[in-house]
């Protein structure tokens, strides 16, 4: 039988929580112990569709595997610790999908499970439209309308929406942004990004000063929101 | 050097506050006796008690002046102490009873009396000292040619000499009054029978008054006193930092050499100092020639070189043959602008052979003022070296011409006629090279005789015919004196520098052994050892160990006797040789010499010698001076590290603790991760909705007390190091507010916030730690119907964001509201850490901002964080 959702924690309550939260929603799921247990079951058959990964293994540290469960095809959501940022960037750099900070709140955890379940389940998107909320981009046309009102953004603007659309719900960070923006010579420029960021949330957000759509991760990335 | 001009203001500021504590002296100076000095002191005395003083007469004397006696009536009077001495009793002053009585002044006439044997000091001037060290304000009196420096130019003009004494430093911090009287009235005085004079004195002191003697003196004394203002002044004036650079630069070096004259250089010096304000040197070469002086001489320049330090010169001792090249060598190491050396009256034959350290010193010196001061023959009459046994070069030079002459005879065949007198210069350069100049001499002529005797006709007389027999002599007797001279030299050289060698050999060996040592008992047995070794001397070391005084180093001397120990409690005290030959209780056997360091006196190095007059021979000054210095080094060491191991033991178990803390958090983290996440999947409905809601609250609680607890520790271990970038002050609040709203049902908060805010430097975990530690606090003291506002708003200069609550406020006493643990009134109730606000204002204070509360017009409390703006305003970042 297919399972959904590789559960990854060296500690037992965190274990049964987890499975008692996904129980509950009708998410299949298995578990594992240690780095080497999870290695096993990401490349068993059928395979899971996401991984849940707590960084603090006894065998392993649960960064270096991020990459081989990545390269498995499997969605990697990844447990940490809020203040762990090196520790965030450093799994999202790797290939991670997603993190959620312990302690976690489960409704929200078992929200990105099943945004991470659509996103591996659905087809394919369109190569040249992506949706967030209330938004719609056009890249062939290079439009980008809020609700039923068309935006005008400068093309820097709109590579970077475009670039956090991509991936939507999901962080994406600082440096990748950069890079794909503005080129890997500006990897450490940050003020261009928070400048663009500003400049980007002034056309699109219903309040700038409050912004709801563009969502900053302190020390990380930016996300965009999905509902 | 110890006294560098630049290094000089803490110095002077160390001298000033100490002022601060110690007595006042006011000393009445007069030109000569008779002008009322005692008359004038207690003049001012009564005027002090009227103002309600506390003023005592520790010592006055009336000279059975009526108007005097008068004066001294109203003053309490301290009893004198007797002191039997042959066959007559001498009243002297107590200086252990004015010590007691603690007046606010005491008076004590004549500084420069010399006191009683058998007194604590030998010198009234050192009571006077002592007096003002323990606080005590004194009033003295003094004649203008009592006082040291200016001893010798007095008696130049007044043919009278005084052996009393005041050294100059006792001086110059004290307040001088001229007491002053017109000649023409002191002579009056004086025939009117109102001036009291000493009859031993007699007719040699009524030379004093002539009317162009006492204007001479007079105008001295006038002097003196606007020298003294005018070093006063300078000290205030740097202190207060009104002028810089008073002092000009100068330095002055003196040449010290034994003898009367010696003492004359060193006051002149002293008096040159003085009129630049410069510090002043005294500088001794160690040349061969003076290692030859010997005996009598050689006390005679510890003494001058005692003088000098008195007067307040550094000392230093300088090796070299050429005595005026080393000097003016040494002068520009010190950068010395004045040299000062004596030069004696000589015959041009005299210098011609000799040369003169004076001229080759202003020959050799560019930039330097070089002042000579002329010495009488009488000065310097050097004290004729004493031979052990005149006639034993003599005899050693016979012996040596005598053997060579019988060799001589003993091969006669081969040698020929030519080649004798060759053979005979090997006595000669034999005695050159092993006996002094005498010797080589003795031998030439012993050669020039044996020669002509037996080697010369006619055979076995002394008369001579040939003119060439006679240049024979002439050479042999040349070849002796500079062969003996050259020698000689070297000879001298290599006893200096061998004696110098020995000297750092010693010190070298004495250092390393006493580095190695790690206990006190130890330390001290070591030091006692080598130094009675090295100088010959019995030694011991005293320090004081819980309040006692005890014997270290020397199990012999374990118990001491009262005056020794007194002795040693002075020294250690003090910081000052004190016990024999000092000027210090030198009733003790023992001269103790304090082992000072950079953490004041450690201990005190006694030392003793039984048979001999003097403790140390001058020879020896030097070297017991870096003894003591080493074993005081070897105390400081061992002091260091004991605060070293204290202060290591410290940080382990700081180190211990901070890896408690964290080991626990962390395991404390993990179950309340489960029972957080647990709470939260309960859903809040139902007949225990309340209990749930409760569950989750605290157990968010705990999880914020456990990251305080955590961020105080990093805190306390200074591992705060803010991981400087490029932030969006909007991001951060409404990450904060986010953060918050997830952690809470609670929708009290308002916000205020300017978009338009320029990016900052800063670090965005730390900023949103800040934030949510105030926004916390706000909520928990807001009533549950009432809002929290969070405002962010910038100006030109700081970021401004203030979290306003509608609490009770803050109580009027605040001021250790960022304190540890500390909690607002009812804070228990409300629950929490008493870690935040601390632990906020770290944070802030590590981002280069600062935070402040207040209270709100109309209640609450609001906090404020202010971020500069680092500048890095918001740039058109080709977006």
């Amino acid at each position: 039988m297919r399972s959904d959702v590789l559960i990854v924690d060296d500690e037992p309550a965190i274990r049964r929580l987890l499975t008692g939260a996904l129980d509950r929603s009708g998410i299949t799921h298995v578990e594992a112990a240690s780095a080497t247990e999870a290695l096993r079951l990401a490349a068993a058959h059928p395979q899971p569709v996401v991984v849940l990964l707590d960084l603090g293994l006894p065998d392993r540290d649960g960064i270096e595997i991020v990459p081989q469960l990545a390269g498995l095809g499997l969605a990697v959501i990844v447990l940490t610790a809020r203040d762990a940022t090196q520790e965030k960037v450093a799994a999202l750099d790797l290939g991670a999908d997603d993190f959620v900070t312990k302690p976690f709140d489960s409704e929200e955890l078992l929200a990105r499970i099943r945004s991470a379940l659509r996103r591996k389940a659905g087809p394919l998107a369109d190569a040249s439209t992506r949706e967030f909320a209330g938004g719609r981009i056009d890249r062939d046309r290079h439009r980008v309308t809020m609700g039923n009102v068309q935006v005008e953004l400068t093309p820097r603007e709109f590579n970077l929406l475009w670039a956090l659309a991509d991936r939507p719900g999901r962080v994406i960070t600082h440096e990748t942004l950069l890079e794909t923006v503005w080129g890997p010579a500006h990897r450490q420029d940050l003020d261009y990004l928070r400048v663009a960021i500003r400049a980007l949330r002034r056309k699109i957000e219903a309040d700038p000063a409050n912004p709801r759509l563009v969502v900053n991760e302190p020390g990380v990335g930016y996300r965009l929101a999905v509902g | 050097m110890d006294d560098q001009p630049p290094a000089n203001d803490a110095e002077r500021f160390l001298r000033l506050a100490q002022q601060e504590k110690r007595g006042r002296l006011t000393v009445y100076l007069g030109a000569a006796p008779g002008v009322g000095k005692t008359y004038r002191m207690l003049q001012e005395a009564a005027r002090r008690q009227a103002e309600g003083r506390d003023v005592v007469v520790g010592i006055a004397e009336t000279h059975g002046r009526s108007e005097t006696a008068a004066l001294l009536e109203p003053i309490e009077l301290l009893p004198r102490r007797s002191i039997a001495h042959q066959n007559h009793t001498l009243d002297e002053f107590d200086i252990d009873a004015a010590l007691a009585r603690r007046p606010d002044l005491i008076l004590v006439d004549e500084l420069a009396h010399t006191n009683a044997p058998g007194s604590r000091h030998p010198k009234r001037w050192q009571d006077v000292a002592e007096l003002l060290v323990a606080g005590i304000d004194v009033a003295t009196t003094v004649n203008i040619q009592h006082i040291e420096s200016l001893n010798d130019v007095v008696a130049g003009f007044t043919h009278v000499r005084v052996r009393e004494t005041v050294p100059d430093s006792i001086l110059e911090r004290a307040e001088i009054i001229v007491v002053d009287l017109p000649p023409e009235a002191l002579i009056e005085r004086l025939e009117a029978g109102k001036v009291y004079l000493p009859e031993t004195a007699g007719r040699a002191l009524a030379n004093f008054f002539t009317p162009t003697k006492l204007a001479a003196l007079r105008e001295m004394a006038l002097r003196f006193a606007a020298r003294n203002v005018d070093r006063r002044l300078a000290d205030q004036l740097e202190i207060s930092g009104e002028k810089d650079g008073y002092v000009g630069g100068d330095r002055v070096m003196v040449a010290v050499s034994p003898g009367k004259g010696g003492a004359r250089v060193v006051r002149q010096a002293k008096r040159i100092a003085d009129m630049f304000h410069a510090p002043w040197t005294a500088v001794v070469v160690e040349s061969g020639s003076a290692r030859a002086v010997r005996g009598g001489q050689r006390e005679q320049l510890a003494e001058n070189l005692a003088l000098a330090s008195s007067l307040g010169a550094s000392l230093t001792t300088i090796v070299g043959t050429d005595v005026g090249r080393a000097l003016v060598d040494h002068a520009k190491e010190l950068q010395a602008s004045q040299i000062v050396i004596g030069k004696s009256r000589r015959s041009r034959w005299f210098e011609w052979r000799h040369g003169s350290i004076a001229q080759d010193a202003i020959r050799l010196s560019h930039g330097v003022a070089v002042h000579v001061v002329p010495l009488d023959e009488a000065d310097e009459k050097p004290e004729r070296v004493r031979e052990l046994n005149p006639y034993r070069d003599p005899l050693i030079a016979l012996g040596l011409v005598a053997v060579t002459v019988s060799l001589l005879h003993l091969v006669p065949s081969w040698i020929s006629a030519g080649a004798i007198d060759l053979v005979l210069l090997l006595p000669v350069i034999l005695a050159a090279t092993r006996l002094r100049m005498s010797g080589a001499l003795w031998a030439a002529g012993w050669a020039a005789l044996a020669y002509n005797f037996f080697f010369t006709e006619p055979y076995h007389t002394l008369d001579i015919y040939s003119t060439g027999d006679i240049i024979t002599f002439v050479v042999l007797a040349l070849v002796a004196a500079v062969i003996g001279a050259l020698a000689g030299r070297i000879r001298r050289q290599a006893e200096t520098s061998a004696g110098v060698a020995r000297l750092n050999a010693s010190l070298a060996r004495f250092a390393g052994l006493m580095g190695g040592l790690s206990t006190w008992e130890e330390t001290a047995r070591v030091a006692c050892d080598e130094i009675s070794g090295l100088l010959e001397v019995e030694t011991m070391i005293v320090a004081v160990d819980d309040g006692r005084l005890i014997v270290r180093g020397n199990a012999k001397y374990a118990d001491l006797d009262m005056v020794d120990e007194a002795a040693a409690q002075w020294a250690l005290e003090r910081g000052e040789p004190t016990g024999r030959d000092t000027g210090t209780l030198n009733a003790s056997d023992w001269q103790f010499h304090p082992l000072k360091t950079s953490l004041g006196t450690l201990g005190a190095l006694g030392i003793a010698r039984p048979l001999e007059s003097r403790v140390i021979r001058p020879d020896d000054a030097t070297l017991l001076a870096s003894l003591v210095d080493q074993t005081a080094l070897a105390h400081e060491r061992l002091v260091l590290e004991a605060q070293a191991r204290q202060v290591g033991t410290l940080r382990e178990r700081d180190r211990l603790r901070g890896a408690l803390l964290g080991s626990i958090a962390h395991d404390l983290r993990t179950p309340l991760t489960a029972v957080i996440a647990a709470a939260e999947a309960i859903p809040v409905e139902g007949d225990y909705a309340e209990e749930v809601r409760i569950a989750r609250e605290e157990s968010r609680r705990l999880q914020r007390f456990l990251n305080d607890l955590l961020e105080a520790s990093r805190i306390e271990h200074g591992t705060i190091e803010p991981n400087w970038e490029s932030v969006d002050l909007t991001d951060i609040v409404i990450a904060v507010l986010r953060d918050l709203r997830q952690d809470r049902t609670d929708t009290r908060i308002e916000t205020a916030i300017d978009a338009d805010c320029p990016l900052v430097r800063s670090d965005p975990l730390l900023l949103r730690h800040v934030l949510i530690n105030l926004i916390d606090n706000a909520l928990k003291f807001s009533p549950a119907d009432r809002k929290v506002t969070v405002e962010l708003f910038c100006d030109s200069g700081n970021a401004t964001c203030r979290v306003l609550d509608s609490g009770p406020g803050l109580p009027a006493e605040n001021a250790d509201l960022f304190e540890r643990f500390h909690r607002l009134e009812g804070g228990d109730r409300v629950g929490g850490s008493g870690l935040g606000l601390w632990i906020a204002k770290n944070f802030t204070e590590a981002l280069g901002g600062a935070i402040g509360a207040s209270n709100r017009e109309g209640g609450g409390a609001v906090f404020t964080v202010f971020l500069p703006l680092s500048g890095r305003q918001e740039t058109a970042a080709h977006a």
